[in-house]
């Protein structure tokens, strides 16, 4: 039988978000169609008509099937900028357009049964939590805006000790999670509904870590490694590395310690939806006073009714971090070589490491038949989607960036300036990624849009564009280089509606 | 009688540490102390704002005990109960919100008094302006269930403490209250660190601008210092450990582990006292941390670098214990260093442990008074040795257990070296004293110091703080009959080249070319902000006497960087909006017994090393280096939170404290 031969990875330039296509090739004839993702934090559905469009006539190219045939769909999490577009493009995802198989994360199961799903009470356990939490940050953005909104609250920001930008900020976190804002909590994510209501036809695999599913039908010499979301709840809220432990993590953020947000949310929830008193006070009842002493009102710029909702921030980043780690990882191997391309979603720090507790079903060819480990996917990785737009702890350090030693790795990162949340402009990119990366690519980091994007912070600002032309002419030979540029190509035009890259199986 | 028979303290139970260590068998019988704190007279119901009210509320402090994350008040505690005067406050529980109330104020109370025993007056917090005037802030306000997160923090938009609680371990149902809260207003620490920052920030409102990597460390480092050497002033918590290792002639290790052990009980607070030591892997023990020369130049992040300066105070500290107990050791041991084996004799445990709480509190002490030979501005970790160091040379004429060569020793070995000090002791150290000036400035300084010795005449028998802050106020901006402070120093010294030297100030007549808005009070001169005059009288432990007047000055220019260059000041208002504020102080100490000017500690804003008049200009390199932290490293080290909930840690309407807090 033959074997897939190569692949182009195809990144849509929507804005910052994922949407891949991924056609696998025998020879000339592409046999599998793959799609991860489909989404960008922002934007009209004028302007994205075109690139879903464009993205259906490349799946019809090459093949007779009608309607436009995705073999395997992936959906890595629940994030506005992985799943919008199937919301805002839903006529064109749900007429002419057939998926085959979808895979979603463990996690993302709604109706899991304890007798055939082993990770079934956690997973109802984890959802309750989870659920509630999500609330939370529902309810508590609102109150925030509603605040925001008083004209008079917003005149006079030091008595509420809030900060309108933290409002906003807070807001694009809930935003991330929540399609139709708004007092009732209406669940998941619109585009994320699309997917499992309409596009899906019963035809759902929930995947979890550990799983191999070699040679797919079109795709034979094919592995896929099924590396996350981690199935322990510490590893899916593990952010960052520890702070005592340097080098596992890019740049220098502290996120050392999980503030706990149960206390939080449970108060937030009472805000709406209010509860019996005793089971929302911290002490018992009796020591309630009557009243507010009246030194509490004497000074107004002293009160301090509000600045706890500055909490909020954190339960936000928690969320959002928590989320990232439920992302669908997954090493695509070609085989016969056991080169790799690895789509980790947006996996964070806890993600990456929990890969290398996997106990892997496998021998690894290329370490004299030992039992497989991670890290040997990640020594043998081709193709590194980056995780998480270049965020500092969506790629661990030495845990995995450090562990892609292939001198033929490429970088392609879904950062792009122009349509970002204002907020994750000072995490992303991180430059001590960005340098490592370069090096390691030797200047073959692809990036959606490199226009804003600058390696320092100081006002000369050098571009990011002129260092990765730089590190290319400096570290690739003349081979490579050829290489390189007869691999990637670019959509046509001004606009440009993707970047792509060939990966040879061989 | 009854007003001579007035008790000196009050005398209030309260953990010793949090109440996690209450759980720990072996440290249950240190778990909780009395803290003793100074008396206050129950409230005369005719006489506001004197004596202590239920809250409790006294001269200091306002515990007021709302929590409006449930928009409920618990009730405040009476103090002057006599049930609760006669067993020495509530007793110590997790379970009774006036518990609570209690120990926030016995805690910040004993914090207070050090800051006061040291300093050698009576602390002010942070004043507020109150439509158009100054006003003085009486009571630190101390909301001890104000957040439900892991977090407690310093406001000094509302000069008040918010502490928070939260649950240790998920909840069971998440709509439930969860079980076991920890509620860090029951952390002596916490509590410490915090009221530290309100008192720092009453002392010098400008060491929360980061200016340079050591500004944010240093309010950090020196609350956590304040922390923890409090706590080893309390011989009770040190005996039980100091009894365990008997023959352990490195009881040292034992104090650095006891440190730690006092910060891991809840979360970030811990971690600035990780670089005093680690457990060994292979053996099991406790052992200090080697210091890196290095990791002064290299660790930026706030709170690493923070750990820097107490891992140095720490190390300084167990070599003064060291010296002090080496002859209690080789008196117990007859001359071999080695005790004999069993339990020590229980006399030796109690003079190690008083040794070791007499050195805490000379450290803790050392520490505090430094504060008032600080510029006012752009703090660094150097230039606070060099004030610990000519601090505790003015008060402490014979140096015998040679504590200052421990502490430049101790920053030494962590690569904290002053600028522009070539070698490292205790004279070069030292800010030059009784700097010189020609005749006519001298005489401007005897003026001036004439002045501040009526304004210590009228202030010294004063014992109301409001009192104490009015005529200091008066003092400083003047009324029909007196010329104040600020204008004597900004008419008198205006176009004199010697002041303008020492000061690094621009008090000549082109200063709108260097950046300078105009006074607001006169448009012809430079506003110069005098922003502290404080008495400082303290006794020296050989009986030298102090009578000091401190006054600070600050300064700030609007400059223009481009592309990392200074280019020039900002002119107009357009310009000043979209400028860079560049700020430069010089703290003043007048000796009042000679009617010198004794020291001028400065942060120029002018390049002092152009010293003649027409070829002034300001600071470049500082400048320079100002804005490259401002605009760009600082983002190298602050949070996750930071990043996406700040925008830049400069936004003066954020609150500063909390933000270093959370994460």
């Amino acid at each position: 039988m033959d074997k897939i031969t190569h692949a182009e990875v195809r990144m849509y330039r929507m804005g910052t978000g994922d949407c891949f296509i991924i056609k696998m090739f025998k020879g000339t004839d592409n046999t599998f169609t793959m799609m991860i993702d489909c989404g960008t934090w922002k934007g009209s559905k004028e302007h994205l008509e075109p690139y879903i469009k464009n993205l259906k006539d490349y799946i019809r190219e090459g093949r007779t099937a009608e309607p436009a045939t995705i073999d395997l769909l992936v959906v890595t999490h629940e994030h506005l900028d992985h799943v919008s577009v199937f919301k805002s493009c839903k006529e064109l995802f749900t007429a002419d357009f057939v998926v085959k198989k979808i895979w979603m994360g463990w996690t993302e199961n709604d109706a899991p049964t304890s007798a055939d799903d082993p990770l079934g009470d956690q997973l109802k356990h984890w959802k309750e939590e989870y659920g509630q939490r999500k609330k939370a940050l529902n309810v508590v953005a609102d109150r925030l805006n509603s605040l925001m909104t008083d004209e008079k609250a917003a005149k006079k920001k030091s008595p509420l000790g809030l900060q309108p930008d933290f409002a906003v900020a807070v807001d694009r976190f809930a935003e991330l999670h929540f399609s139709a804002r708004g007092s009732e909590y209406i669940g998941g994510l619109a585009g994320m509904e699309v997917v499992k209501k309409e596009i899906a036809t019963n035809n759902i695999a929930y995947v979890h870590p550990g799983q191999v599913i070699s040679n797919p039908e079109g795709a034979e010499g094919i592995k896929f490694y099924v590396l996350g979301p981690p199935t322990s709840i510490d590893s899916i809220k593990a952010e960052g590395a520890p702070a005592d432990e340097p080098g596992e993590t890019f740049s220098h953020s502290q996120n050392n310690k999980r503030t706990d947000n149960d206390s939080f949310a449970t108060a937030i929830l009472n805000l709406t939806d209010p509860q019996l008193l005793s089971s929302i006070l911290p002490f018992d009842e009796s020591f309630l006073a009557d009243e507010t002493m009246s030194e509490y009102a004497s000074e107004s710029w002293r009160k301090i009714d509000y600045d706890w909702l500055n909490s909020a921030g954190s339960l936000a980043l928690r969320m959002n971090s928590a989320t990232n780690n439920l992302s669908v990882a997954l090493a695509i191997e070609f085989a016969d070589s056991g080169r790799v391309m690895l789509f980790p979603g947006d996996a964070e720090y806890g993600s990456w490491k929990s890969w290398h507790s996997i106990k892997w079903q496998a021998k690894d060819r290329f370490n004299d038949n030992k039992p497989l480990e991670t890290k040997g996917l990640l020594n043998r990785t081709v193709f590194y989607k980056v995780a998480h737009h270049l965020s500092h702890n969506g790629s661990a350090k030495r845990l995995g960036v450090e562990m892609m030693t292939d001198p033929d790795l490429v970088a392609m990162a879904t950062l792009d300036y122009d349509v970002i949340s204002p907020g994750w402009t000072s995490t992303m990119p991180n430059r001590d990624l960005i340098a490592d990366l370069l090096l390691r690519t030797k200047g073959r980091l692809i990036i959606m849009n490199e226009e804003g994007l600058s390696i320092d912070r100081t006002p000369e600002k050098q571009p990011l564009k002129d260092k990765i032309l730089a590190t290319r002419q400096q570290f690739m030979t003349s081979a490579e280089s050829t290489a390189f540029h007869n691999a990637f190509s670019e959509g046509p035009g001004e606009e440009k509606l993707y970047y792509q890259y060939k990966v040879n199986a061989m | 009688m009854a007003s001579d028979a007035k008790p000196p303290f009050r005398k209030l139970r309260g953990y010793a540490f949090d109440p996690a260590l209450t759980l720990q068998l072996d440290m249950a019988p240190i778990s909780t102390i009395v803290y003793k704190i100074p008396w206050e007279d129950a409230a005369a119901a005719t006489i506001n704002n004197q004596g202590i009210r239920p809250g409790p509320i006294g001269e200091y402090l306002e515990v007021i005990d709302y929590d409006p994350t449930v928009g409920k008040s618990y009730k405040p505690v009476d103090l002057n109960d006599p049930y609760i005067l006669a067993q020495d406050g509530l007793d110590p529980s997790e379970g009774n919100p006036q518990f609570h109330q209690q120990m926030v104020y016995a805690v910040a109370m004993t914090t207070i008094k050090n800051f006061e025993r040291a300093l050698g007056r009576k602390i002010l917090w942070a004043d507020t302006w109150d439509r158009g005037t100054k006003k003085n802030v009486s009571r630190l306000r101390i909301y001890p269930h104000a957040l439900r997160e892991a977090n407690a923090y310093y406001s000094p938009y509302k000069r008040a403490l918010l502490f928070g609680y939260f649950s240790s371990s998920p909840a069971d149902e998440s709509i439930q209250m969860p079980a076991s809260l920890i509620f860090t207003c029951l952390s002596h620490d916490i509590i410490a660190h915090e009221t530290t920052h309100a008192i720092l920030d009453g002392m010098h409102p400008n060491f929360n601008q980061p200016t340079n990597p050591d500004v944010l460390s240093f309010h950090e480092a020196f609350a956590d210092i304040v922390a923890l050497f409090q706590h080893f002033t309390f011989p009770e918590v040190l005996k039980n450990q100091i009894r365990k290792t008997r023959g352990d002639l490195a009881a040292q290790n034992l104090l650095g582990q006891l440190a730690q052990q006092f910060g891991s009980a809840i979360g970030n607070y811990g971690s600035l006292r990780d670089a005093i030591g680690e457990i060994d892997e292979k053996t099991k023990q406790w052992k200090p941390k080697e210091p890196n020369p290095d990791d002064y130049r290299t660790v930026m992040e706030p709170h690493a670098r923070g750990s820097i300066l107490v891992a140095a105070v720490f190390e300084a500290f167990i070599n003064i214990y060291k010296s002090r107990v080496a002859d209690l050791i080789r008196i117990a041991s007859n001359g071999t260093g080695i005790l004999t084996a069993g339990e020590l004799p229980e006399d030796l445990v109690n003079r190690l442990a008083d040794e070791a709480a007499k050195s805490a509190d000379h450290v803790l002490q050392m520490c505090i008074r430094a504060l008032d030979y600080c510029t006012p501005v752009d703090i660094n970790f150097g230039d606070y040795l060099r004030a610990i160091i000519t601090a505790d040379v003015d008060l402490v004429n014979d140096d015998s257990r040679n504590y200052r060569l421990a502490f430049i020793d101790a920053f030494r070995r962590r690569g904290i070296y002053p600028k522009n000090i070539k070698t490292l002791s205790v004279e070069s150290l030292q800010f030059k004293r009784n700097p010189s000036f020609g005749p006519k400035v001298q005489g401007m300084f005897l003026m001036i110091s004439q002045f501040l010795k009526k304004f210590r005449n009228d202030i010294m028998d004063t014992k109301s703080r409001d009192e104490i802050y009015r005529i200091t106020q008066q003092y400083i901006v003047g009324n029909e009959e007196q010329q104040g402070l600020h204008d004597q120093i900004v008419q008198q010294f205006d176009n004199q080249t010697e002041f303008e030297n020492v000061t690094g100030l621009v008090l000549n007549r082109d200063w709108q070319k260097f950046g300078i808005n105009e006074s607001r009070s006169n448009k012809d001169y430079p506003a110069v902000l005098v922003h502290n005059l404080r008495l400082v009288s303290r006794v020296g432990p050989q009986g030298g006497q102090i009578h000091h007047i401190v006054v600070s000055l600050l300064q700030q220019a609007k400059v223009i960087v481009k592309n990392g260059e200074f280019i020039g000041v900002a002119t107009n208002t357009k310009e000043k909006k979209r400028a860079s504020t560049f700020m430069g102080g010089c703290t003043l100490i007048f000796d009042l017994n000679t009617l010198k000017l004794r020291y001028a500690i400065s942060r120029p804003l002018l390049d002092t090393t152009k010293t003649k008049p027409e070829d002034r200009t300001l600071d470049k390199k500082r400048i320079e280096q100002q804005v490259r932290y401002e605009q760009d490293e600082i983002m190298m080290c602050v949070s996750d939170y930071s990043h996406y909930f700040g925008s830049g840690l400069t936004n003066g309407a954020q609150e500063p404290f909390a933000f270093l807090h959370r994460h």
